[in-house]
């Protein structure tokens, strides 16, 4: 290698390092100025705290079978001093649920994301940089991954595995990672065409270090957003199976509270207090996630961006 | 001839008022004229087009001047009496039809679309203007049929010369209408002006950064630099004799169009920030027959002749100057030495 | 090779991918597919002569051909509860959901395609600032959980409409098209349609604003504008009609997602469509009405993503001449 080179090369290094920065600061600039994200982040930020504390918040266990001081079972109550939301038909608190329930949406939400981040990005790296085989085996599951129904899909792996929380953020992983895969392998195509890669190519630099050291980085911004599209489905989907019947019915969470709520007559009984409260815990979760990455997206893909 | 339009003391800001990108633009089209608009580009030529036409892109407006068409000052019409105008007094003819043309119409629909809804004709009466129009650009008439991306470029563009003509507009003003195309087309799509001008006394603006285009076709020319016209005169006049600097340097930047010696000397450094611009005249820091009261006072517009004038404090002596222009050692240096 | 050969085989690939996936699963759910047949009574030659009927003493790569012959000629097995030929339990359920999931994207892309409309043509204003957090909201509500809150209100609190079913218990129809018709019928279908549509409108409303936002941008709007064409005229005829494309495309997927997608809201409304059946069966371990009722609802899916891929081709004029 040329002396000249290898002077210019540190210089060069430096400039994805500096693009990762960069991306990272935009999102965090982003994050302070749209009211929707702050909103956004603020929901997790409260769940997050909530759910960290449930077992100490939450006044009663969510099982127990409460008795009225009478020796009554107390069943159905509406909501009052002692029970915020009133007790369910078979005298458990309602509050406490709500609460200890915050626990299996954050689970199931943050490991998809997790999850669908992760390969995704790993295998669009590999498929826009290695191209050929990899790149086709890409194409063709994101094929396949299309054909298949969301949710009958995550039924018949909850059926075939189990109900716990980690088969459905499996199947959910199953059906994400491919989306989010397509969309870095395009972004690395268009990065790999970048001088700063030549750049590194010419110095010498090995490809398993061109990949992971310069290229990666400045994909990290996309595969954080697909974690956050994930969020949101996982924790859908996890309420959705639950209220099916096909969870894990000995774990109290909001989709086996309405299930709960649902199979005991609660609408019947106009026991509003019971059924919305849990609704509305899941709308503001999924809600955030949708704020914190709908203006991102837009930091990401400018073309969408109105600035008329 | 009389005066179509008279454009006084235009003035264009975008972004509050803080830049101006057209500011205190004056030229005038004469009826059955072609008026050749040249600059180089970002020198407020297209926002000028787009302020006649009452079309700005949001965040700008008009902030001064008026545009009489015909006697009516555009500017100071009311939004709804301006729209009723466009079209039938104006037309425009854009710099790449493929965009401009809507993509899922056909041109049958899209030329119903203006003779119908704007000209109140009916749906046989626009079928049988639209083939006239069609027949008048040397397109056949069986391509009304078609979808514009059925279209090549030099035949979109005279599609688009077709619809501008439509409604027999006063004034067609036409943005770089050849700047997209490749030589050949560009030439026939300019002998479809041309033979408009002749055959239908067609008056039009050609703004165009192309001084060959003007040569060919127009019979006058404004010359427009950073925001503001400085020479506005008879095109062979304007090109054979430049009164202006910067026309000067302009024309030394072609090859020149008489003879086949090339003298070919860039008027160095570049354009004034709109944002800032400097006081007095616009070319002073680039010109390398600025004098001190050029860099104090905006220059007036100084006849050369009755109908052509150069806003410029040295025009009396242009004559001199010329020569002087045309060697390339006069423009060296002059951008640093003023910077 | 031409587009259309060349998406017709990639279609039958994703296919025989799916059906592949779902004969696995099947194959490896937890107890014996043949055990709903087998009495305690049964001796042990019994019992295998049932597992023969069903060629599970075959070797896997030997039941998966078996499998995939079967498939291609319509042969999906028996109920192990109902005894009966599971394809004609599942094609009597299938126009049940299919008219759900039609009425509900209808109504779904009139109101949502309009919403976004008028979102992308008043930006900036007070009325996007408020509808785009709502349309979010309701992309962020689980179906079922609507579903319960229209039930709840509609249904046991106001009386106005019926809990679940498809028709009332007992009603007798002198064919399936007149009962299909019926004031009934549309009675029942409100509630499930109309939770299904909140949902689903979100999509379209969404893709309508930013498809509207990018042709507003495009010189020909300009162009409109310059002709003196009246406001509405222009975004009407130019913006929207261009941005329509994406949502016909959209339409169509929307179309095969729901299929599957709706197996909350039939189970919510106890609507009697392939969802509802697709649950009941994994519930019941009745595998072979399971795995038919999943490759109905995969067939659907398959065939509107490749439909969605062709209309999107044929509706714009730039597309279809471009690969003609």
């Amino acid at each position: 290698m040329d002396v000249a080179e290898a002077r210019a090369a540190p210089a060069v290094a430096a400039l994805p390092i500096r693009r990762r920065r960069g991306a990272w600061a935009a999102f965090a600039r982003h994050l302070l100025r749209d009211p929707y994200a702050l909103i956004g982040i603020s929901i997790y930020a409260i769940f997050v705290v909530v759910g960290l504390t449930a077992p100490w918040l939450a006044p009663y266990d969510p099982m127990e079978i409460l008795f009225t001081a009478d020796g009554g079972l107390a069943a159905s109550l509406p909501p009052s001093a002692d029970h915020w939301l009133g007790t369910t038909n078979l005298g458990r608190d309602i509050v406490s649920q709500l609460v200890m329930g915050t626990q299996p949406s954050l689970i199931v939400g943050l490991s998809a994301a997790v999850a669908v981040a992760s390969i995704g990005t790993v295998v669009g790296l590999l498929a826009g940089y290695f191209g050929g085989a990899v790149d086709q085996v890409l194409m063709r599951v994101t094929d396949i991954v299309l054909g298949l129904p969301f949710l009958p899909f995550v039924i018949v792996v909850t059926a075939l595995l189990g109900p716990e929380l980690q088969n459905i953020v499996f199947a959910v992983a199953v059906l994400l990672w491919p989306n989010a895969a397509r969309v870095i392998r395009s972004q690395v195509l268009t990065l790999s065409q970048r001088q700063f890669v030549e750049a590194a190519r010419v110095t010498g630099a090995g490809e398993w270090r061109i990949l992971f050291v310069h290229v990666a980085p400045s994909v990290l911004p996309f595969s954080a957003l697909y974690g956050a599209f994930a969020v949101g489905w996982a924790i859908l989907t996890q309420a959705s199976i639950a209220f099916l019947g096909f969870g894990d019915s000995s774990a109290i969470s909001w989709g086996t509270m309405l299930q709960d709520a649902y199979a005991s007559q609660a609408l019947d009984r106009g026991q509003y207090f019971w059924f919305l409260p849990a609704g509305f815990c899941i709308v503001l979760v999924v809600l955030a996630g949708f704020l914190v990455s709908r203006g991102y997206e837009d930091l990401l893909f400018p073309k969408l961006r109105d600035d008329t | 001839m009389t005066e179509l339009l008279a454009v006084r003391d235009l003035a264009v800001a975008y972004a509050n008022g803080a830049v101006h990108a057209v500011d205190g633009a004056n030229l005038s089209v004469r009826r059955g004229g072609m008026l050749g608009l040249v600059g180089e580009s970002g020198c407020g030529k297209t926002t000028l087009a787009r302020a006649l036409m009452g079309v700005l892109p949001g965040g700008a407006r008009i902030t001064r001047g008026e545009a009489r068409l015909d006697g009516t000052d555009l500017v100071a019409l009311s939004p709804a009496a301006r729209r009723a105008r466009l079209w039938r007094d104006l037309a425009f003819v854009p710099q790449t039809a493929m965009s401009a043309l809507d993509p899922v119409y056909r041109l049958r629909d899209q030329m119903r679309e203006v003779l119908c809804d704007r000209g109140g004709l009916s749906r046989t009466a626009a079928d049988a203007r639209a083939v006239e129009l069609f027949e008048a650009v040397g397109l056949h008439p069986s391509r009304l049929a078609d979808y514009p991306h059925q279209f090549s470029g030099g035949m979109r563009q005279r599609a688009a010369i077709a619809l501008a003509l439509a409604l027999k507009p006063k004034l067609v003003i036409a943005d770089e209408p050849v700047t997209a195309l490749d030589v050949i087309v560009q030439r026939q799509v300019l002998d479809t002006f041309r033979s408009l001008s002749t055959d239908l006394g067609l008056s039009a603006i050609i703004v165009t950064h192309d001084i060959s285009v003007v040569a060919y076709l127009c019979d006058q020319v404004a010359v427009m630099y950073a925001g503001r016209v400085v020479e506005h005169g008879p095109a062979n006049a304007v090109l054979e004799q430049p009164s202006h600097p910067y026309t000067m340097g302009l024309m030394n930047a072609f090859p020149d169009l008489e003879s086949d010696e090339a003298v070919l000397a860039p008027i160095e450094g570049s354009p004034p920030p709109l944002s800032d611009p400097p006081p007095g005249c616009r070319f002073a820091p680039r010109c390398p027959f600025a004098e001190a009261v050029c860099t104090r006072e905006v220059p007036p517009a100084v006849a050369v002749t009755p109908d052509h004038w150069a806003a410029c404090h040295r025009t009396p002596e242009a004559a001199a100057l010329r020569p002087r222009a045309r060697d390339p050692l006069t423009w060296r240096g002059v951008a640093e030495a003023t910077a | 090779m031409p587009y259309l050969i060349r998406r017709l085989l990639q279609m039958a690939f994703v296919l025989w991918a799916v059906a592949t996936i779902v004969f696995l699963m099947f194959r490896l759910m937890p107890g014996d597919p043949s055990a709903a047949f087998i009495d305690p009574t049964f001796t042990v030659e019994q019992q295998q002569a049932v597992r023969a009927q069903f060629g599970l003493d075959r070797p896997l790569p030997q039941q998966y051909l078996i499998y995939l012959g079967n498939l291609l000629h319509g042969e999906f097995g028996l109920s192990f509860r109902q005894r009966q030929p599971v394809l004609g339990m599942v094609l009597e359920v299938l126009p049940n959901t299919l008219l759900l999931t039609l009425t509900a994207l209808l109504i779904a892309y009139a109101f949502g395609t309009l919403l976004g409309a008028l979102m992308a043509w008043k930006r900036g204003g007070r009325f996007e600032a408020i509808s785009v957090p709502l349309v979010l909201t309701t992309r962020a509500a689980p179906e079922f959980w609507v579903g319960m809150v229209m039930l709840a209100i509609f249904a046991f609190g106001l009386g106005w409409l019926p809990s679940g079913g498809a028709n009332v218990a007992g009603a007798q129809y002198a064919s399936e098209w007149d009962r299909i018709l019926s004031l009934d019928y549309l009675r029942h279908l409100a509630l499930p349609a109309l939770t299904l549509a909140i949902y689903l409108q979100g999509l379209p409303a969404l893709l309508m604003r930013s498809s509207m936002l990018e042709v507003m941008r495009e010189e020909f709007v300009t162009m409109a504008r310059m002709k003196g064409l009246p406001e509405r005229t222009i975004m009407l005829r130019h913006a929207a009609r261009n941005a329509l494309l994406p949502l016909v495309t959209a339409f169509a997927l929307g179309f095969g997602q729901s299929v599957g997608g709706n197996v909350v809201v039939e189970n919510v409304f106890s609507w009697p469509g392939l969802g509802r059946l697709l649950a009941e069966a994994i519930a019941n371990s009745d595998y072979p009405l399971a795995q038919c009722a999943f490759l109905l609802i995969a067939l659907v899916l398959v065939l509107m993503n490749f439909l969605a891929d062709l209309l999107y081709g044929l509706l714009d004029p730039r597309v279809a001449h471009g690969r003609g």
